[in-house]
């Protein structure tokens, strides 16, 4: 058998990795393929519209290929918490305004490019509620697609009007008269409220009640340094006793019997609510989900005074994540999806959300057309500004606003006893947080 | 020569090898984590925070000590809260460890004297609710507390008497200062856990030889004589699993709490694992979440020694 020598080994070797290496060389070249990952959570309107724009984004960037992946609520926030010390997040991120700057400050997010946008041009373009959300430090970090609303809208039952002889729609001036409707259509069996007539008691509706009360009547929630809170102060102190007495006196809401299950908007949809104060967001969730139950969705008044003035969540954009390796090919997704009209306005036609682009709320028809539950509460939006930097959204609204606010609805703790400890509770966060 | 019950070579060999899989399993899926958790409660870590360069430790996410730790003893909401839910959690675990005994043992005992056929028959309908998922229990318990048109209050109405406002929401209702919540969550969970410690009790009564009873008998014991001085003893190791089984369950509520009542009314029923969990997920105080579920730790540890130490049998029949 014939042998071969290692030179002669080591020019086959050679001979067949230069032929392999010309093999593989491109007769012209091409562009080439990226690949980027796009996250969401699971809203089968949001992934929806999401999907559409995305194959049109490939069809129109054949060389990017985008992939869309979706997580139920909890686990989509487990998820980013889990993946981004690892470094293994998406590129583009669709996330709630409100959780940007932390994410952001924490070093997790990319800045906007300034030739994607800057926050000048943003503004411009962009209202300030939502786009504020985005603004974390003085940089910009992505953009968002909806104007997050949870203020002075309500869902209202045609039935109950009817059964209790109230012209229907409403149109209130002021909440004396909306108080005297819910009255007349709260109703018991014995002493269990069965129907009632005015549903606020949620954890965002609380919420926004007590930041947009305190703002109608000329306070601010923010003591004078801007970080801690003021919730001793007359205007809070109002704000607690009115919604006090609407549950306890005028007993146009059981706090103990519409909460849980028969919380916001499930009881209303359930036919037990009259007048439901929440986001109009919760129409669309009503037009898909129950589609049996009828309902108008109206603009309210100001709980106090004349004027319109609120704190708004901002609401759900697109971010880029600092760990992606196609920054180019994210931003050119994001921008795709927030800042083209088209999209935005399709985007806010499918999930039935406010569109945070002021264009699209100034020629109004098209949304309207889709959306006319929006309606009513259009006007309202230039008067909205960011909630700001509360230390711990989620924490305020939830553990400190709501339950103390319930509790002086319960009866359990004085208007005066829960402003004090709201105050307390949301100063020793604001210390706590701020210490470590 | 190896000595009197060592292994051979060949034996080691076969041990080692059908043993390291699930050792290198149980490392980096337990005891990684674990160790993680220790070295968390150390930190104020967040994972919206890139922190530095050794696991995101350090910088923005820095070394706090033991601060997480004494944290918990001050007024802040969430200490507050904290200290509330180790109340609760305890109260939970010590109403439920003496109700599910006292229904489970007996009935054991009445359902294995029983023929065969109705024994399986029962052993398979109590066994129905552990095999349920707690989810489904839960919204089911949810729908029968129901104030309105739950079928608790329904039929306390149909025999003239007034039900309670809520179950589940009324902050001001309690039973011999108990909240109201708390003591239907410990309904709903004795309903779902109750047939596991059955069919054990029922395995165990199964297994006490029959000659030590024929013996009793000879000597002029009683059914009640028997069942304290031969039934019990004999039955002590089962009662030690059981109860350091359903003392683990309890310390560890979660999921009929979270979707029974969200640890309302007023943190009433709040469970350490709930606060853990929100603290963790959903407030992003990773640090913070890990100190807290190094105390569960602790205690759990606690239990489980205390409970060997005095419910140990030296002997087996």
């Amino acid at each position: 058998m014939r042998s071969y020598s290692p030179v002669r080994w080591l020019v086959l070797i050679m001979a067949l990795v230069l032929a392999s290496c010309s093999a593989a060389a491109p007769a012209a070249p091409v562009a080439e393929q990226v690949t980027i990952r796009m996250w969401s959570h699971q809203n089968s309107a949001f992934n929806k519209v999401n999907q559409e724009l995305i194959d049109q984004f490939m069809k129109e960037n054949p060389n990017i290929i985008v992939k869309y992946e979706t997580f139920p609520y909890d686990q989509f926030i487990r998820t980013l918490q889990t993946s981004m010390p690892a470094g293994t997040e998406a590129d583009v991120i669709e996330m709630f305004g409100s959780w940007v700057c932390n994410y952001a400050t924490g070093g997790r997010l990319q800045e906007t490019p300034a030739e994607v946008m800057s926050y000048t041009k943003a503004q411009e373009i962009f209202y300030k509620a939502p786009l504020d959300g985005y603004y974390c430090d003085g940089k910009l970090y992505g953009m968002p697609n909806e104007y997050n609303l949870e203020y002075s809208g309500a869902l209202v039952n045609p039935e109950l009007y009817k059964a209790a002889g109230i012209a229907f729609p409403p149109e209130y001036k002021d909440y004396n008269s909306l108080i005297a409707d819910a009255k007349k259509m709260t109703a018991f069996s014995g002493e269990t409220m069965t129907t009632a007539g005015f549903h606020y008691v949620g954890g965002d509706a609380l919420g926004f009640i007590m930041l947009g009360g305190i703002l109608e009547q000329g306070g601010n929630y923010f003591a004078d340094d801007g970080k801690h809170f003021n919730f001793e102060s007359k205007e809070a102190l109002n704000v607690i006793s009115t919604l006090t007495r609407y549950a306890r006196e005028d007993k146009v809401i059981d706090p103990t019997l519409f909460s849980g299950d028969n919380g916001l908007p499930g009881a209303f949809f359930k036919n037990q609510v009259g007048i439901a104060y929440i986001g109009p967001w919760a129409a669309g969730v009503g037009l898909v989900d129950y589609p049996d139950v009828k309902f108008e969705y109206v603009a309210l008044p100001p709980m106090f005074g004349s004027e319109y003035k609120f704190a708004a969540d901002a609401g759900w954009g697109k971010v880029v994540s600092t760990n992606t390796k196609h920054s180019k090919e994210a931003w050119m997704l994001q921008n795709y999806l927030t800042i083209n009209r088209a999209n935005a306005l399709k985007f806010n036609q499918i999930s039935g959300t406010v569109p945070a682009l002021k264009e699209l709320v100034d020629n109004p028809a098209e949304i309207l057309a889709v959306a006319p539950y929006m309606q009513p509460i259009l006007k309202l939006l230039p008067h909205g500004q960011y909630l700001g930097n509360v230390t711990d959204r989620d924490q305020l609204f939830y553990e400190i606003i709501a339950k103390n606010l319930t509790d002086a609805l319960n009866g359990t703790m004085t208007p005066e006893q829960a402003a004090a400890k709201m105050n307390a509770e949301a100063n020793a966060m604001v210390d706590s947080k701020a210490s470590k | 020569m190896a000595s009197p019950g060592s292994l051979r070579r060949s034996q080691r060999r076969f041990a080692f090898s059908v043993m390291t899989p699930i050792m290198i399993y149980l490392m980096i899926f337990s005891l990684l984590p674990m160790i993680w958790a220790v070295i968390l409660g150390f930190f104020d870590y967040s994972p919206a925070r890139v922190g530095g360069t050794i696991f995101g430790l350090g910088e923005s996410n820095p070394f706090v000590g033991i601060r997480n730790y004494l944290d918990m003893f001050n007024d802040s909401q969430p200490a507050t809260v904290f200290r509330k839910s180790v109340s609760n959690t305890f109260l939970f675990t010590f109403l439920i460890l003496p109700l599910n005994l006292a229904i489970t043992l007996p009935l054991a005992i009445i359902i294995e004297r029983s023929h065969a056929r109705v024994k399986g028959f029962f052993r398979a309908v109590y066994f129905l609710p552990t095999v349920t998922s707690a989810v489904a229990v839960a919204l089911i318990w949810g729908a029968i507390y129901n104030p309105q048109a739950g079928l608790l209050n329904s039929m306390i109405r149909t025999i003239g008497m007034t039900p309670p406002k809520a179950w589940l929401s009324d902050p001001q209702a309690f039973v011999m200062g108990i909240p109201l919540a708390m003591i239907a969550l410990i309904v709903a969970h004795l309903w779902q856990d109750f047939g596991y410690n059955l069919v054990i009790f029922i395995a165990a009564l199964q297994g006490i030889p029959q000659n030590l009873r024929d013996a009793a008998m000879v000597d002029g014991a009683n059914e009640q004589q028997m069942f304290w001085y031969v039934t019990l003893p004999l039955l002590q190791p089962t009662l030690l699993f059981v109860c350091v089984m359903t003392i683990l369950s309890s310390l560890q509520m979660f999921i009929l709490a979270q979707v029974m009542t969200a640890g309302g009314p007023r943190e009433q029923t709040t469970t350490m694992l709930m606060s853990i969990y929100s603290n963790a997920f959903r407030y992003q105080n990773m640090g913070w979440a890990a100190a807290m579920s190094m105390v569960l730790f602790g205690i759990i540890m606690l239990f489980t020694i205390l409970q060997f130490r005095f419910l140990r049998s030296d002997w087996e029949y």
